[in-house]
């Protein structure tokens, strides 16, 4: 199972993630069972140095900056090794 | 730690029904709790007939009867000055509104007046208990219509812990009349509805027990109240604690107290925001869980801590709360969102410990983002404002 955080803190929830927890209902049927979404309080935005690039997720452990579908999506299939 | 917990507590919790078809009550309850002083007033008045006018009448006497208390005018002068002032009933030509005061102090010496409402009902020990009451003879001087004198009934009490006030107009004491089962209305029916719902239910809030005579009584008019229904409760209990702990304390040292605070707290607690809730998570080595299935569209999911009771995000679900909060009661509260759960478990509550951290988010510092994403202190002393005013909390605010 691959773990996909979202971020749902306060700047990542209204720059976007608020579409991307909804992502999960909709997943197309090649890799819906083997993603596990969870949402997170927080991935870290507030404690680097550089100015945040929300909204946040993660693939794994690979950390998506201004991240939408298009590249939640590429990340996934991509660690999954399928094509799209 | 924050509060102290050995006064008596008055919850007041009030609910009111319209007459069918009408858009406003014609009852009024307004109460009041002063914080200097921990006294708890609350008025129930009935303006004579429904609608507008009623309305008028009521609110009149109900906000005279209130500030009069609030300033511990004399009784008499008080019901005396109320009956001059209301305007006359061009079709009835009487100006009228009923009206009851409860004034609670703070050693639980309660005074009550009462005049042409059903009478006020105490319960004690889940009985009926029966206060003295003597009876006052108001001279009315002005708009002497009908000439005659009222009389206002006046009684005092004790009050003890579990003790319960029970105050409706007389849409409650009337309802289901002209019924075979009740053919005068529910009269003594409702103290014993009362003390059956207490055996039941001992526990039982102010705000719920309010909502339930109202409902029972809109029930025996099948659904179609012919009077404006208002009924207020109080009740004498142990005060029920929550913790509300928001944003990151200034000081980074700080967030060890932090921790400390949520971790000893005795009482039901509540962390808004994602950054509080990791640091929370960090010292207190607790794992946060994102729920992501009951996902409301506009209001950040809620997580799960262990030991803590409500994990959300923290300035929008606090503005959002804030709104319900301003807004007039709302007649379903079961709705769904982080912001309603915190809603419930406020008006669940007697006592709120807000710890609001004055740490700014330096990622939040973006002009583009929203304006409703105000500073959270701002967002903060609003809400204990409100919750201290409007919801007759006693609110502990700590800034750190």
């Amino acid at each position: 199972m691959l773990n996909v955080r979202i971020c749902v803190g306060t700047y990542c929830y209204i720059t976007g993630s608020s579409d991307l927890i909804k992502l999960k209902d909709r997943l197309p049927e090649e890799i819906k069972d083997k993603v596990s979404f969870i949402g997170s309080a927080c991935l870290g935005c507030d404690e680097s140095d550089e100015s945040p690039n929300p909204p946040y997720a993660k693939v794994g452990d690979v950390l998506i900056k201004q991240c939408n579908e298009e590249k939640l999506l590429n990340e996934i299939y991509s660690q999954l090794g399928l094509e799209r | 730690m924050l509060s102290n917990t050995k006064k008596l507590f008055i919850e007041a919790g009030s609910f009111q029904q319209n007459k069918h078809g009408n858009i406003v009550c014609g009852d009024t309850v307004l109460m009041h709790k002063s914080i200097e002083e921990n006294r708890t007033i609350a008025v129930v008045s009935d303006g004579l007939g429904s609608g507008v006018k009623a309305n008028v009448l009521s609110t009149m006497t109900a906000s005279m009867a209130l500030n009069f208390s609030i300033r511990r005018e004399p009784i008499v002068r008080t019901a005396k000055i109320i009956m001059d002032t209301l305007p006359i009933d061009s079709v009835r030509n009487i100006s009228y509104a009923t009206f009851s005061i409860i004034d609670i102090e703070s050693d639980g010496n309660a005074k009550f007046v009462e005049y042409d409402n059903p009478p006020l009902i105490l319960i004690r020990d889940g009985q009926l208990y029966k206060l003295e009451k003597e009876e006052t003879v108001i001279k009315r001087e002005a708009n002497q219509i009908e000439g005659n004198d009222r009389m206002v009934m006046l009684s005092n009490i004790e009050l003890q812990k579990e003790d319960r006030l029970i105050c409706f107009s007389d849409g409650v004491s009337q309802s289901g009349i002209g019924n075979m089962t009740m053919p005068f209305g529910w009269e003594d029916g409702v103290n014993d509805f009362i003390i059956e719902t207490l055996k039941t239910n001992p526990y039982i809030s102010a705000r719920e027990l309010s909502r339930i005579i109202v409902k029972q009584s809109e029930f025996n008019d099948i659904f179609k109240p012919k009077d404006d229904t208002s009924c207020v409760v109080l009740y004498v209990r142990e005060p029920r604690k929550l913790l509300i702990c928001t944003g990151p304390p200034f000081k980074e040292e700080d967030d060890k107290y932090l921790a400390e605070i949520i971790k000893n707290y005795k009482g039901r607690k509540i962390v808004c925001g994602g950054t509080t809730s990791k640091i929370v998570s960090r010292e207190l080595n607790l794992e946060i869980e994102v729920d992501l299935k009951d996902v409301v569209s506009s209001i950040p999911p809620v997580s799960k801590m262990k030991g803590i009771d409500l994990v959300t995000e923290g300035i929008i679900t606090l503005g959002s709360l804030t709104e319900i909060l301003e807004n007039e009661i709302p007649h379903n509260i079961d709705q769904k969102g982080a912001d309603w759960d915190i809603y419930r478990m406020i008006l669940d509550a007697d006592v709120i410990d807000i710890v609001a951290g004055t740490k700014i988010n330096i990622a939040h510092q973006d002009p583009t983002l929203p304006v409703e994403l105000e500073i959270r202190r701002n967002i903060v002393k609003k809400l204990a404002l409100l919750l201290e005013q409007e919801y007759m909390k006693n609110v502990n605010l700590k800034f750190i």
